[in-house]
């Protein structure tokens, strides 16, 4: 397995790009500036879990989508809590996995079990490396607190944690900064789509040693 | 801004009142024909989307009264989709459903559609003909199950279909037989689809333009495809030919009824074993459709489950079941791909996303060691689904997810749309639990087969030499993916075998039928939704010609009751 | 690709409106010094024709050139000019426009050097961008497909800076020769020369708006307008080339000057029809930034009217020079 307690080095290939920037431009809608105001609005009180269930969510997210220091961090935790309080559910379980709401509440439960069981402390307060450990075995089918209940705990890993945190990660428009995806697309898409083009209101990807360049031209996009 | 914005359209229904609304204008809406509950209509159709959606309009369109209900919103797309995949979750049928088998099925997504349109609000537009010889399988290629319908009458109702949705395609196909000029030109391929035709044409296969349901220039109302690369996430600019802006317009203006969050429970049948009608959730409470006939159209999940959960005394294992293979031989296809990284900016979250195809290893025979066959294209996720891919069947998460996703506008990728055999023992029926409307939901079992697995290493050898030599890097294989559902409710010429004939009429009930995937015997290598259409045009064109002979059994009851009425009358 | 294009490809469109609407201005001058209606028709050789001749030609080499200059302005700002090669067809077009406004305003009966010099680059260039636009389209994978012929470069574009260029060149020929017996170019008669120029260039122009007008499926009735006027025009002007030049009675070729007019009209009324055809793509004007370059292009159709201007040029001078 890769080590996953180091910081993630994300390298800034599109500096100075903010998707945001073209909010109030032709490439998005009304129904658009609408749905991500609302999701921009998201406050750090959790709707669905209580405290002690958020503070190991946000714990969980920080593991699996870990943030740099230097941006403002997208709240996971929260775009969780909101979509299992709005009930937004995926449309199928496999055999053996409750409703979502339930698999989060109870695999929580479960996760925290294993944490006091196996390091004495709750989740949230250990060691990075000793959460990725948690988070691993639980990945790998290992742990089998009676917490779990008939719920495998490699499927609360795969089919709710990490779909659950990596979509609401991603859902973000500082993630799509980050990857230098064009956003929101309409009335206004694209024209230029052969290799290495770029519309003017897409982000300029920063070739070595000209990041300078890349930053200029990423922030006149609108 | 319309009368309407304070309504949600998937809480209070639209199209009541005499009106539905207009697709093409903001807030706009149509005038539409309204039927009661207790008016026996000729027809009501359970479903509105490519199988439902085509048929009430051509119904409609023979002068057959229709009412069509469907459990979705009937959605403005120029107001109400936005530019955001989570957002647009809101397409998708995410009703509670249990999946199990050895490889069990993500539902919900992009196999599962609810709104009036159904699933091809957010289909990928992909508008294939299947292969001449898939029609009759077991006899030529000896595996699956042949079609009671011949091909080259398929082939004019595919005509029929690409004309009503104006499809944009190459100027000549490279496979199959000669096939008419598509009404519309291809669109520019994106850097993606470059890709594809590097790989084809660097190991000396054909590739062409993939035909597509959106529009290279304008028609009527709606425009030409902007390129902006959402057309999974619902399309707002009209340009993708979903039912929803083709033959649903097309249906109102010819008479067709469309309800809209209108869930149906149950068929009710009488004891003639004749379908009076059906019972259907609108408006918080429970209504009563009477039809001479009812035809369902609700894919391969909702429709055995309706079917199953209608069962009554005299129909314990469900409706149209005397076979028993209602809910058995469910078909998804397979949908492995393979992914690198290319120097080149590729930017693929630009355009439809499967711009160009390869239909190869459809047309080959030779060089296979397994039946069926595969289309491939390339493809365009945008970041939600592409971190869950990479998290889901690529298993990264922390440090390394979140560096690979910086690699976004370099992934160049080829997936496939494989056939996968039926198999009885993968089947929809119904679990104890139920859902908000108190029915049963579906249980839906799936597991490949040897065959399946070999096509799909087939698929992914392949295609993995074909994106090397398209230069790509750091290549890898998704070997879970799968998507359409086919065949709970195959056709065929013999009732013990089949639910329905070739005309769609069930084999037990004679005024039920089922039009949609579900009556697929095969599913071939291609996506459906062109097959649907096809088949939805013909079955209306053979249920015109029956009425006209008076072989309609719902007319003969109608006409057997008037002359009731006007004996007792003249008594 | 830099942002920095903006201000190019904007005073490229500016520079072409002003001077489309400057060409097209009626000249008070002109008339003043029009030959006398009373001067007797078969007045034989007349230089003062010929350089109005050759003043028609520079207008519609002008014409032509605006044309160049909007549509590659346009066109290769959305190619990001990835090619520095791509800024040739401005430069050039813009000085073949200036070249000519400087013909139609020069009534001088012999030809200009620098003139010349303009007008045979803007023809080596039209010949150099078709092999570019060819190059660009065989290299793309699929090589000579309907996909790269219909998003590739365009073939048929670089013809029209080497129809400007040629006319321009004819018109300076036509000066040339103006006190001669009768005005020729490299020693063919000069109005049939042109006639037949100007015909092949209709063709060619007809050619590209059908190849892009069939992209468009000709979803528009109207679509079918520009290839099918124009090869007639073409026809008419290859018949009045062809003519018996001592045939009094056909000399003056009524029909065919009419359908000049109305393909000069024609390129116009496009204008308008593409304009149209923008504000239905998604987003319509408002979305201009995409509509501009993603609908039909708006520079496009005047070409044909800056074919329609030289062959009534030619028609002219043809009338007044019975063996031009």
């Amino acid at each position: 397995m890769h080590d996953r307690s180091r910081p993630p080095a994300i390298p800034n290939r599109y500096p100075a790009y903010d998707v945001l920037a073209k909010r109030n431009g032709p490439s998005w809608n009304d129904k658009t500036r609408e749905v991500i105001a609302e999701r921009l609005s998201v406050t750090a009180t959790p709707q669905f879990f209580s405290a002690s269930e958020f503070q190991l969510v946000q714990a969980i997210a920080a593991r699996i989508v870990p943030q740099p220091s230097s941006r403002p961090p997208i709240p996971v935790a929260a775009l969780v809590d909101r979509k299992l309080h709005a009930d937004i559910a995926d449309g199928y379980r496999t055999d053996g996995m409750p409703h979502h709401r339930e698999a989060w509440r109870r695999g929580l439960g479960a996760l925290e079990a294993e944490a006091l069981a196996a390091f004495h402390r709750p989740f949230a307060e250990l060691s990075e490396a000793m959460q990725d450990q948690l988070l691993q075995r639980a990945e790998a089918g290992e742990l089998k607190a009676a917490d779990w209940g008939d719920m495998p705990c490699e499927d609360f890993f795969k089919r709710r944690v990490l779909r659950d945190v990596v979509l609401a990660y991603y859902a973000h428009p500082t993630a799509w900064s980050e990857i230098g995806w064009g956003g929101p697309a309409s009335p206004r898409g694209y024209v230029r789509l052969d290799f290495n083009e770029r519309d003017p209101w897409e982000s300029a990807e920063a070739k070595p040693g000209r990041e300078a360049e890349a930053a200029r031209i990423n922030r006149h996009v609108r | 801004m319309s009368d309407d914005m304070s309504g949600d359209p998937q809480v209070t229904p639209r199209a009541s009142g005499g009106r539905a609304p207009d697709v093409f204008r903001p807030g706009g809406w149509v005038p539409m024909r309204s039927y009661r509950d207790d008016e026996t209509v000729d027809f009501v159709i359970v479903g509105t989307g490519a199988g439902g959606g085509t048929l009430a309009c051509k119904l409609a369109e023979y002068g057959f009264s229709v009412v069509a209900l469907d459990a979705g919103p009937y959605f403005r797309p120029l107001e109400d989709f936005a530019s955001d995949e989570s957002e647009q979750t809101k397409l998708y049928w995410t009703d509670d459903r249990i999946s199990d088998g050895a490889n069990p099925l993500q539902l919900g997504s992009n196999n599962s559609g609810k709104a009036v349109g159904g699933s091809t609000v957010h289909f990928a537009m992909v508008s294939l003909r299947f292969r001449p010889e898939w029609f009759k399988s077991r006899t030529l290629l000896g595996y699956g199950a042949d079609w009671p319908i011949d091909w080259r009458e398929m082939w004019s109702y595919y005509t029929e279909v690409e004309q009503a949705l104006k499809i944009s395609g190459p100027i000549t196909y490279p496979w199959g037989p000669k096939r008419p000029r598509y009404p519309y030109r291809a669109h520019p391929l994106n850097a993606a689809a470059r890709v594809l035709a590097r790989g084809c044409e660097a190991l000396g296969i054909s590739w062409t333009e993939t035909p597509l349901a959106t529009l290279s220039a304008p028609r009527g109302l709606a425009h030409p495809c902007v390129y902006r690369g959402f057309c999974v996430a619902g399309c707002s600019t009209n340009a993708k030919q979903s039912a929803l802006v083709t033959w649903i317009p097309r249906a109102l203006a010819a008479g067709a009824e469309i309800r809209d969050l209108a869930m149906v429970g149950r068929i009710e049948v009488d004891d003639r074993d004749l379908v009076t009608g059906v019972h259907y959730h609108r408006n918080g409470g429970w209504h009563f459709q009477r039809a001479r006939n009812v035809v369902v159209a609700g894919y391969a999940i909702e429709t055995p489950r309706l079917l199953l959960n209608s069962a009554t005394g005299r129909h314990r294992d469900g409706l149209a079941n005397s076979s028993g293979l209602v809910g058995r031989n469910l078909m998804t296809q397979s949908n492995q791909a393979v992914w690198g990284l290319m120097d080149d900016e590729i930017r693929s979250y630009k355009g439809p996303p499967s711009l160009a195809i390869t239909e190869h290893w459809n047309y080959a025979d030779k060089g296979k060691d397994f039946f069926g066959g595969y289309a491939y294209m390339s493809q365009g996720p945008l970041p939600q689904l592409w971190a869950n891919t990479l998290a889901q069947a690529r298993g990264l998460w922390g440090a390394r997810l979140v560096e690979e996703m910086t690699n976004y506008n370099h992934v160049a990728g080829l997936k496939i749309v494989g056939e996968m055999l039926p198999q009885e023992r993968n089947r929809v029926t119904l679990a104890d639990e139920v859902d908000q409307y108190g029915l049963r939901i579906p249980r839906v079992t799936y597991s490949w087969c040897d065959n399946d697995r070999r096509l799909i290493d087939h698929s992914l050898a392949f295609m993995t030499r074909a994106l090397q030599a398209a230069g790509a890097k750091d290549i890898w294989t998704q070997d879970d993916d799968t998507c359409h559902l086919n065949g709970t409710a195959r056709m065929g010429d013999d009732p013990r075998s089949s639910v329905v004939d070739a005309d769609c009429r069930s084999w037990d009930i004679p005024n039920l039928w089922i039009c949609d995937g579900s009556v697929f015997p095969t599913v071939g290598g291609v996506n459906p939704s062109l097959t649907i259409q096809a088949i939805a045009c013909r079955t209306a064109d053979r249920i015109r010609a029956m009425a006209r002979r008076g072989e309609l059994t719902g007319q003969r009851a109608e006409r057997t009751r008037r002359a009731v009425h006007a004996t007792s009358a003249s008594a | 690709m830099s942002n920095d294009t903006d201000w190019l490809v904007g005073a490229g469109l500016a520079l072409s409106a002003i001077a489309a609407t400057a060409m097209l201005q009626p000249r008070g001058q002109t008339k003043v010094t029009q030959v006398p209606a009373s001067l007797p028709r078969r007045a034989g050789p007349h230089p003062r024709a010929s350089v109005r001749a050759a003043r028609r030609l520079n207008r519609a080499a002008g014409l032509l050139a605006v044309s160049v200059l909007a549509d590659s302005s346009v066109e290769h700002y959305r190619g990001s000019f990835k090619n520095k090669a791509m800024y040739t067809p401005l430069a050039v077009s813009a000085l073949t426009l200036a070249m000519s406004a400087h013909g139609t305003a020069d009534r001088r009966p012999w030809a200009h050097r620098l003139r010349d010099g303009s007008y045979l680059l803007a023809a080596a260039t039209g010949l150099a961008g078709t092999g570019f636009h060819v190059y660009n389209v065989t290299k793309k994978v699929g090589g000579f497909s309907w996909q790269n012929l219909f998003y590739g470069a365009p073939l048929g574009a670089p013809m029209a800076i080497l129809l400007s260029g040629l006319l321009g060149f004819c018109s300076e020929r036509v000066r040339d020769t103006s006190r001669a017996q009768r005005p020729h170019v490299f020693g063919l008669p000069a109005a049939r020369t042109i006639a037949a120029v100007t015909a092949a260039g209709l063709l060619g122009t007809s050619g590209e708006a059908g190849l892009l007008h069939f992209r468009g499926a000709f979803h528009n009735p109207f679509m079918a307008v520009p290839v099918t006027l124009p090869p007639i025009g073409a026809a008419l002007l290859f018949n009045a080339a062809a003519r018996d030049p001592d045939d009094d009675q056909n000399r003056a070729h009524p029909l065919t000057r009419a359908w000049m007019w109305l393909l000069a009209a024609m390129g116009f009324v496009g204008v308008g029809f593409h304009a149209y055809g923008v504000s239905r793509n998604m987003g319509g004007w408002r979305n201009w930034s995409q509509n501009i370059l993603a609908g039909p292009p708006l520079p496009a159709p005047p070409s044909f009217t800056g074919l329609a201007l030289a062959g009534l040029a030619a028609l002219g001078l043809m009338r007044e020079h019975p063996d031009a």
